[in-house]
């Protein structure tokens, strides 16, 4: 029963907060953990954020910033080899991608590897990519270092967390951080959000507009 | 509004006749005979015993008056037919098989079944339902009393088709009585007639209809009426129960077809009309035989059940099973992301189970009550009241709606595989006039002021009101020819062979095989059936929302089964998921799937690909592609080309759509004039035998849609600051005329692409804009040369997106 207003409450902000709706994408190899991840976020929530849904291969869940409510709508993809071909119909599109691997298995952090060049290349040239290296409860069996992953990350211009799906070792803040990286235009208003876009190129458009519909 | 009154007026009066009938009657002294004791009494005269076969029967029935009818029984006296003497030319006399399924008997074609012969002959002699006419009673049933008398031997089965000129059931007489027909007509035995108002037994109940004659009828049905409130006021929700005066808008909902019943046959009410209780008293009552006859008393035919009930074929409702649309197949209002559990058979239709028997009269009656009650209730909700306008709109002659309506039917009936490069192209014009369709709707005045009406509605609730009344007017109608086409285009393309190809290598294999984790389970043999009846409801839904709707339960199903026996807790993504999905995918018609799916993508409106209905159909899409393109020790790691090309182009298009506003009329005007430059017709003038280039031509003309996408946005972005909450249209510049004009050349539209392109800080945006100038150039001058098409159009789109999210 979350309204608009409502979502605004646990923070004590204005009941006026900005919408932001955008969509994340789950990347990662088989049995990485993305799924826990994402499900330890939506159920560490409020439960007033959550939003019911069928199955955990697709989640929403808001967040709240200052001013602004975002919500995420989770795409989870499928990590084997052999669905990889289908990934494209679901980053495309997606504003946002958290690319998750193993910390115990370093072919899962190659595998990451070629999923965020493979982002940077197809999909939404904004799109914000989030790297987690997953299962950090297991810090015994790691086999991939926290440098080496944070040395790529910066290379490549990566957010990056090391996460723990299961100790919820820096779940939520992952996603708030996403959340604070992502373009904050209101897209659930579309009156507003037209009036974001309108005032950069009003001028411009002004004049060519009346040509396009006044001839 | 005088019908009103009127119709409330009728209403009373029907509501005060059993209960007058009923009085009248209890003066009369015993327990006088009903048609039911009367057809029991002399039972062996139409339902003979042994010695009778068909030709007997046909030779006895020849040249009597039609409805003259015999029940044979084979040597077992289990009822075989129904020989029945039809009158008219050709096969004067027909047999009808009487089915005997559990404790029912019924003829095959019909729903109704009825605890024995003597209630199914009552029934028919009343109403003929699937029968070419009433079965006849000779009227000396009507004179038999319940004392076994010289009448009663006399009756055999060579005396009981009598020849009864004068009493013959003259069909175009009773055709042309003149009265409105409702659903339920009760028809007092004297033979006055009346119309009882549905909603008079929506509110009181219909338990009366079905009452055994009691001593005390009036108290009986009060009783009867207080439990049967009761009853409604839990199961039922009613929603009009404050509209008294809205009453006789019911009758208007009916058809108008007169009943070929014998409205005035003199008989006696069949009170037992008791269809789904077979298990009653009624059932073994009517085990007994002639000669059992009830104690003695008054032997005049007075009624003693005061109504009798005819069902009014109207063709919809008496159909053979086949035929029966499940009602209110569409709904209303979809809430996606979030599935409430609802009862199975509101999902599985009634069509794909073999003949549900007993199918109950009382179920029909609920049937056609819930759908009137709908239709009233549809006053209040504002889609029914959107919807209703809507269909009103596209049913005035002359109207604009109407007009742009038809010709989008008739062009689109018109078009198929021979008129269309692809399935996409087809489909993609069917959206693009939906998406203009929906606009001249936002224009109309009454649309408009319907809107305003409704209160505080947000702006995507009515696009999605309009999109679902759209579908209903627009899509109904082309809805099978579309498939027809598509099934056409995906033969064609080889796609549907693949299908089964791949079926054939992969449908061994568990979901272990597919690739799953191993951890969650499969659906079982009856989920796997559910999953089949809805994938075939989903096939059946013209309403693309409608289709994912039905998905998302499929899915629900889906991972109900894989939790079933997971341990507690488990929950399953996509690892998990996408196999499971697969798997059952291989188990269902692949092919009819790829179309729905084809249906959804295109048609969907693109508001809703986003979310969780856009969640799974990707998964269907990407799951169905997957066995497609699946080659056993061939590496799919990488997509074809061809198949990255076709997933580029969808997504494309799908963005540029979900970009668009229907506010924004630039787009219609765009369309139209692309059309007007003849890029539309391109494809159709095309000369047959030369696909790659005529591909490529339409793949230019995309690109121009596009391109003139591309303005639009600047249109958008200009007019962001004139957008009002609701009702923006009504305050845009709305006159046609402005469109007609608004035809300027493509070169300049390019510059001006060109033109916001270079204002634009990024530069890559100006040189992608530079390169669709380019290509546009080309296309103007329908040179094919070797610009790569791909790479121009993705800066198209490019452009577009980097434009779009310049914050």
């Amino acid at each position: 029963m979350a309204s608009r207003g409502g979502s605004a409450r646990p923070n004590g902000s204005l009941p006026q907060t900005k919408i932001c709706q955008f969509k994340l994408v789950l990347l990662g190899d088989m049995a990485v953990g993305k799924s826990s991840l994402v499900l330890r976020f939506v159920k560490g929530q409020f439960d007033e954020f959550q939003e019911t849904t069928i199955g955990a291969a697709f989640l929403a869940q808001s967040v709240c910033l200052d001013d602004t409510t975002v919500k995420f709508e989770i795409w989870d993809t499928a990590g084997q080899e052999r669905y990889h071909s289908l990934a494209p119909m679901y980053y495309r599109g997606a504003q946002a991608a958290i690319v998750v691997f193993d910390i115990t298995k370093p072919e899962t952090f190659e595998r990451a590897k070629a999923w965020v060049k493979e982002l940077q290349r197809q999909a939404s040239p904004n799109i914000v990519i989030a790297l987690a290296g997953n299962k950090a409860d297991l810090a015994d069996k790691r086999m991939v270092e926290y440098e080496e992953a944070q040395t790529y990350a910066e290379d490549t211009g990566l957010l990056f967390m090391e996460t723990s799906a299961k100790t919820a070792m820096n779940v939520n803040e992952l996603f708030l951080a996403i959340a604070k990286k992502m373009p904050k235009t209101d897209t659930q208003n579309p009156t507003h959000a037209a009036r974001h876009r309108g005032v950069n190129l009003q001028d411009p458009d002004a004049q060519s507009t009346r040509g396009c519909c006044g001839n | 509004m005088r019908g009103l009154e009127d119709q409330e007026d009728s209403s009373d009066r029907c509501a005060k006749r059993p209960a007058e009938v009923a009085n009248g009657s209890s003066g009369a002294p015993g327990q006088p005979l009903t048609l039911l004791d009367r057809l029991r009494l002399c039972q062996c005269a139409w339902a003979p015993w042994g010695p009778w076969d068909r030709d007997q029967a046909f030779a006895a029935l020849w040249g009597r008056p039609p409805g003259s009818f015999l029940v044979l029984s084979d040597t077992s006296a289990q009822p075989q037919s129904l020989c029945l003497s039809v009158g008219g030319n050709g096969e004067l006399v027909r047999d009808f098989p009487i089915k005997h399924t559990g404790a029912v008997f019924h003829l095959p074609q019909s729903h109704l079944g009825f605890a024995d012969l003597v209630q199914l002959v009552a029934f028919y002699s009343l109403s003929r339902d699937v029968l070419p006419v009433c079965l006849f009673l000779p009227p000396c049933v009507f004179g038999l009393s319940e004392q076994p008398g010289p009448d009663q031997s006399q009756l055999g089965p060579k005396v009981w088709p009598c020849p009864s000129p004068n009493q013959k059931l003259d069909h175009v007489t009773s055709r042309s009585t003149g009265i409105t027909m409702c659903s339920i007509q009760v028809t007092s035995a004297n033979g006055a007639l009346c119309i009882v108002n549905p909603l008079y037994l929506h509110e009181h109940g219909d338990d009366w209809l079905a009452l055994r004659p009691q001593s005390t009828p009036v108290r009986a049905s009060q009783t009867a009426n207080q439990k049967r409130e009761r009853r409604l006021s839990t199961t039922r929700p009613w929603r009009g129960a404050g509209l008294h005066k809205m009453r006789g808008l019911s009758l208007d909902h009916e058809p108008h077809d007169t009943p070929p019943v014998g409205s005035e046959s003199p008989s006696t009410p069949p009170e037992g009309v008791v269809l789904r209780r077979a298990s009653q008293p009624i059932g073994c009552d009517s085990l007994k035989r002639r000669g059992e006859g009830p104690p003695p008393g008054d032997s005049t035919p007075t009624p003693q059940s005061p109504h009798r009930v005819s069902w009014i074929e109207d063709g919809v409702w008496l159909s053979p099973p086949s035929l029966l649309p499940a009602p209110c197949m569409e709904l209303d209002s979809l809430s996606i992301s979030s599935l409430e559990e609802e009862p199975e058979s509101a999902v599985s239709p009634s069509h794909l189970h073999a003949p549900r028997l007993p199918l109950v009269l009382a179920d029909k009656v609920k049937n056609r009550l819930s759908a009137v009650g709908q239709a009233l209730g549809g006053l209040l909700s504002p889609q029914k009241r959107l919807a209703n306008r809507v269909q009103e709109l596209s049913e005035r002659r002359g109207g604009s709606f109407a007009e742009a309506l038809r010709g989008f039917v008739e062009n689109t009936l018109r078009g198929g595989a021979d008129t269309h490069p692809s399935s996409t192209d087809m489909l993609q014009d069917v959206r693009n006039a939906l998406t203009s369709l929906k606009e001249a709707l936002f224009d109309s005045t009454e649309i408009h002021s319907l809107i305003d009406s409704l209160g505080d509605v947000s702006d995507s609730e009515l696009d999605s009101m309009v999109e679902v009344s759209l579908h209903k007017v627009a899509l109904k109608p082309v809805c099978s020819h579309l498939y027809v086409c598509l099934h056409e285009f995906r033969s064609h393309d080889g796609t549907l062979q693949q299908l089964q190809d791949s079926l054939q290598s992969l449908s061994g294999r568990d979901p272990l095989g597919l690739g799953g984790t191993g951890g969650a389970g499969v659906p079982d043999t009856a989920t796997l059936e559910k999953i089949q009846q809805r994938w075939a409801s989903m096939h059946q839904a013209y309403s693309p929302r409608k289709k994912v709707y039905i998905l998302l339960k499929v899915c629900k199903s889906i991972y109900h089964s894989m939790s079933a026996n997971a341990s507690p807790g488990a929950a399953f993504g996509a690892d998990d998921f996408l196999p499971c999905l697969t798997w059952v995918l291989l188990r269902s018609d692949l092919s009819t799937l790829q179309l729905d799916t084809d249906y959804m993508m295109e048609l969907l409106d693109p508001t809703q690909l986003q979310g969780e209905g856009g969640y799974y159909l990707t998964s269907l899409y990407a799951s169905l592609f997957y066995v497609s393109s699946f080659r056993p020790r061939l590496a799919t790691r990488q997509l074809s080309a061809e198949a990255q090309h076709s997933l580029s182009q969808w997504h494309r298009r799908r963005t540029l759509h979900c970009n668009q506003s229907r506010r924004c009329k630039a787009r219609r005007t765009i369309r139209r004039r692309a059309q007007e430059r003849g890029l539309g017709s391109w494809e159709r003038k095309w000369p047959p035998g030369q696909e790659v280039v005529k591909k490529r031509m339409s793949q230019q003309c995309r690109t121009l849609r596009a391109e003139a996408f591309l303005q639009q946005q600047k249109c958008v972005r200009m007019r962001g600051g004139r957008w009002r909450k609701r009702g923006p249209w009504g305050r845009r510049d709305r006159s046609l005329g402005t469109e007609g004009q608004a035809c300027p050349k493509a070169e300049r539209g390019s510059h001006k692409a060109l033109g916001t392109a270079s204002e634009a800080p990024d530069s890559q945006v100006r040189v992608q804009a530079c390169q669709l100038l380019g290509h546009h150039r080309d296309q103007q001058g329908l040179e094919l040369s070797s610009n790569p098409l791909t790479g121009s159009q993705s800066g198209v789109a490019d452009c577009v997106h980097q434009s779009e999210e310049r914050p």
